[in-house]
């Protein structure tokens, strides 16, 4: 945990994959596809000529198709955030108020007494200033 | 998904241009204006007919009058040689009509008459139509009217009276051209006939400059009339195709 | 580094933000209160009064059927050009002086789209059927007409307004887990809901930074569509002064122009009443003063081409707009226009004039009373001077337009005043990033940083 983003952390950690560009193209394309729907949809539902143009007139409805597209977007890669990052959190967990200012923290998921020792030993080896056990729930 | 249905079965018929084949009339107003006088009759006549407010004189003077069809006068020259040329100005119903392409809440749009038509209940005032139309022939109730005791006698039943907030315009008396229609239809589904019905404003002209009819008709007068040399259309360059042809008044003077 | 950053540890930045949120002085009520005063008098009491009298309380006539609620609506909706738009391309190419003020611009967008909205009830004359152009199913089985250039602007505005929202909330949710900490009482309850559980932890920060860069990529061209569509408003009819393929341009630059300038206003401001001297710097004017003198520059150029083609095309009735324009009834308005925004701004070129708060304060109000001037014309000269001479007429507001107007300003600063006290107005994490990372020495207690 830390107070500011820290480059390299994934890579280090190992995960670096992330499924938001998934739900950012899929929610894109869905929303062009609804909004060119949407707009030529309507104007078929009802026969409204105006204008001396087509029933469907294809400019305005692909500007209408845009804005949905970018609309869906942006609504899929905000899902997508509170999903990949498991916002909002619903189970407790565990949380260090101090690493919201200036301190960083490193968190090791232990199962056992013999774990705990031996992590704390390592993480004070490498110069922790402070190593606490937290419970947290299962 | 019914419009997806729709839209696959239509596709060709919808992406066509709107064109007046497809048109079951197609009104035309042609007027002479070798034979208009300027009196203003037309003017009186759709005012009485269609129920347009009196706005009063302040009102009038801050410009905010409501006249469907207007005199429009342009001097030329100095006094005493000043020449005077009016053209009576009323809403084109043009086929390519900028103000219908414009409307959010499609409170505007073309009939199968080839007219354009107001649908005042939808309209909520946006008045986009009026900056689109390039004839400036859209009019605005900036207020709430009311005809005082007995001045609403006077008002026709056949058309609805505006409140404020909306917009109006010239229809071609669409109430006149219903009833003929409906008279037509209860004949036996003829056609309405050359001739039978007349707007308010060509009804009261005295020297009867204007002629309205169908020119899908090609045996009425006014399709004859648009073959006149005479005939041009106002702002034609715009390519919004207008429903009004003018007769050039002949100019004795003129090269 | 300018000296007096030297000295800002990160904790220096907790407390100053948390300070700004909590401690509030009289002199905050009593803007607050007499900006509150000021909407309801000014803005709401007359829109009421038009309600029931019609748009006749406006100066509006025929020709002139827009007026200063239409300029007043594209005002707002330029001002909101800058702060998100700003933001993200700044993001995008790592501007390390877009830190400390994004939040604030980010927040100016969201309040003018909000005026901007409420300034569409104000303009037509029915509002009460507003909502029929939404796309909505009802049982006249009546839907709106897309190829509307008004309603591509109801789906534009709509989208921009949700994503300014997602955008700036999206930034905000680690400064709210920063601030949630240090509140207590309602404030806190506020803060946890806002900040859902964020911890801080490797996970949520990647998943934020990869989600935050793509919005900031979605948003941009957004941006661009947004006002390029307000300005379709105008250049899809086909009369002449409105009809030009140059409006799409000007108008996005023409925002993007005056939301800096409302940017570097509301920056003056919250440097000095907000006590915030030790992060909007020099350094942030400097870079905002050049932004405007490349967009002065620009918004100049397409006002030249502008009359070049109006004059090149020979149409009378473009040269009969464009010489009323210039010279007729509202003619010195144009040259106060030209003044403003296209002479006061080359002073811009000095670095110490760049570098000083108090004269770009005032060139930035001076900015922006331009570019409304500006909006302003383009609806009333246009629409006085169309094609048919017999129908040209002039156009003046009346008392209840000026008053909606004013109205309008004091609503926008009650709820940025409402802002400054709910929400970080300055990012706490993206301004610690431009400070050095604590060491041992440094910080409360004896911690070391650690992969």
């Amino acid at each position: 945990m830390s107070p500011v983003p820290i480059e390299g952390v994934e890579e280090v950690l190992g995960k670096k994959f992330s499924v938001i560009k998934r739900f950012t193209f899929v929610g894109a394309v869905c929303g062009g596809m609804l909004g060119f729907a949407l707009a030529a949809g309507t104007a078929v539902l009802y026969l409204h000529p105006t204008g001396g143009r087509p029933i469907i007139t294809i400019p305005p409805f692909l500007i209408i198709a845009y804005e949905l597209t970018i609309l869906f977007g942006i609504l899929a890669t905000v899902l997508g955030f509170f999903l990949s990052a498991r916002l909002p959190m619903i189970k407790e967990r565990v949380y260090v108020p101090a690493t919201a200012v200036d301190k960083f923290a490193v968190t090791v998921a232990c199962d056992s007494q013999p774990h705990f020792q031996q992590a704390a030993k390592i993480l004070s080896t490498a110069g922790a200033g402070e190593v606490s056990q937290l419970e947290e729930e299962a | 998904m019914d419009f997806f249905e729709r839209i696959r079965d239509g596709w060709d018929k919808h992406r066509k241009p709107a064109h007046e084949d497809d048109f079951d009339y197609a009104w035309t107003m042609a007027i002479d204006l070798d034979i208009c006088t300027g009196c203003g009759a037309c003017v009186t006549a759709c005012q009485a007919e269609n129920n347009l407010p009196i706005v009063g004189e302040e009102e009038f003077a801050r410009g905010r009058e409501i006249k469907w069809i207007r005199i429009e006068r342009y001097w030329e020259g100095e006094f005493p040689d000043a020449k005077l040329s009016f053209i009576p100005m009323m809403c084109q119903h043009c086929d390519a009509a900028p103000c219908e392409t414009v409307c959010p809440v499609s409170a505007t749009y073309h009939n199968q008459d080839g007219l354009n038509t107001q649908i005042y209940n939808r309209c909520i005032g946006t008045r986009a139509c009026a900056v689109y139309c390039p004839y400036e022939v859209r009019y605005f109730n900036y207020t709430s009217h009311h005809w005082e005791e007995p001045l609403d006698q006077q008002l026709n039943p056949d058309v609805t009276v505006r409140e404020k907030g909306v917009m109006e315009k010239c229809t071609f008396c669409i109430q006149r051209i219903r009833q003929a229609k409906d008279r037509a239809k209860d004949d036996g589904r003829r056609r309405i006939r050359d001739g039978e019905v007349q707007p308010a404003c060509v009804q009261s002209c005295p020297a009867q400059a204007m002629t309205f009819g169908d020119r899908k008709d090609t045996q009425s007068r006014v399709a004859k009339m648009i073959n006149n040399p005479r005939a041009y259309r106002v702002l034609d360059e715009l390519n919004t195709s207008p429903s009004v042809i003018y007769l050039k008044k002949v100019d004795a003077d003129a090269p | 580094m300018p000296p007096e950053e030297q000295s800002l540890v990160y904790a220096d930045v907790n407390r100053d933000v948390v300070r700004s949120l909590l401690v509030t002085g009289p002199r905050y009520y009593v803007a607050l209160y007499t900006a509150l005063g000021v909407t309801v008098l000014c803005f709401f009491f007359p829109w009421f009064y038009q309600l029931f009298y019609g748009i006749g309380a406006a100066g509006m006539n025929h020709p002139n059927v827009w007026g200063t609620y239409l300029s007043s609506f594209i005002f707002w909706i330029g001002l909101s050009h800058s702060g998100t738009l700003l933001s993200c391309v700044l993001h995008l190419t790592n501007s390390p002086w877009r830190k400390a003020m994004y939040r604030s611009a980010e927040a100016m967008t969201l309040f003018s789209l909000m005026v901007a909205g409420v300034m569409v009830f104000v303009h037509v004359g029915r509002p009460w059927f507003l909502h029929w152009a939404l796309p909505y199913p009802n049982q006249m089985e009546m839907w709106p007409n897309f190829r509307s250039p008004l309603l591509f602007d109801v789906m534009a505005i709509a989208t921009y307004l949700t994503g300014s929202i997602m955008f700036i909330y999206m930034g905000s949710i680690p400064d709210f887990a920063a601030v949630r900490d240090r509140t207590t009482g309602w404030r806190r309850h506020f803060y946890v809901l806002m900040s859902m559980g964020w911890r801080g932890t490797d996970r949520e920060w990647h998943r934020l930074g990869l989600a935050y860069t793509f919005l900031a990529v979605l948003i941009i061209p957004l941006a661009v569509s947004v006002h390029s569509i307000v300005s379709w408003d105008f250049a899809m009819s086909i009369v002449p002064a409105l009809h030009q393929t140059i409006f799409a341009p000007y108008f996005v630059v023409g925002a993007i122009y005056s939301g800096t300038a409302g940017i570097v206003t509301v920056m003056f401001l919250l440097r000095k009443y907000m006590d915030f001297g030790q992060y909007i710097t020099t350094v942030h004017f400097d870079n905002l003063g050049k932004l405007l003198l490349a967009l002065s520059l620009m918004w100049t150029y397409i006002n030249l081409i502008e009359i070049f083609t109006a004059w090149y095309s020979g149409s009378s009735a473009e040269l009969e707009a464009l010489t009323y324009k210039l010279f007729g009834y509202y003619g010195a308005l144009y040259w106060e226009m030209i003044l403003f925004c296209a002479l006061a701004p080359l002073l811009l070129i000095s670095t110490r004039f760049r570098t000083s708060f108090v004269p770009m304060l005032i060139l930035s109000i001076a900015i922006n009373i331009g570019m409304y001037t500006e909006r302003f014309l383009i609806v009333a000269t246009s629409l006085s001077r169309q094609y048919l001479p017999d129908a040209w007429g002039f156009y003046v507001p009346s008392a209840v337009e000026v008053s909606i107007l004013l109205g309008s300003l004091a609503m926008f600063t009650t709820l940025f005043l409402l802002f400054v006290k709910l929400i970080p107005s300055i990012s706490i994490y993206e301004v610690k990033e431009t400070l050095a990372t604590p060491s041992n020495k440094t910080g409360s207690d004896a911690w070391q940083p650690s992969h």
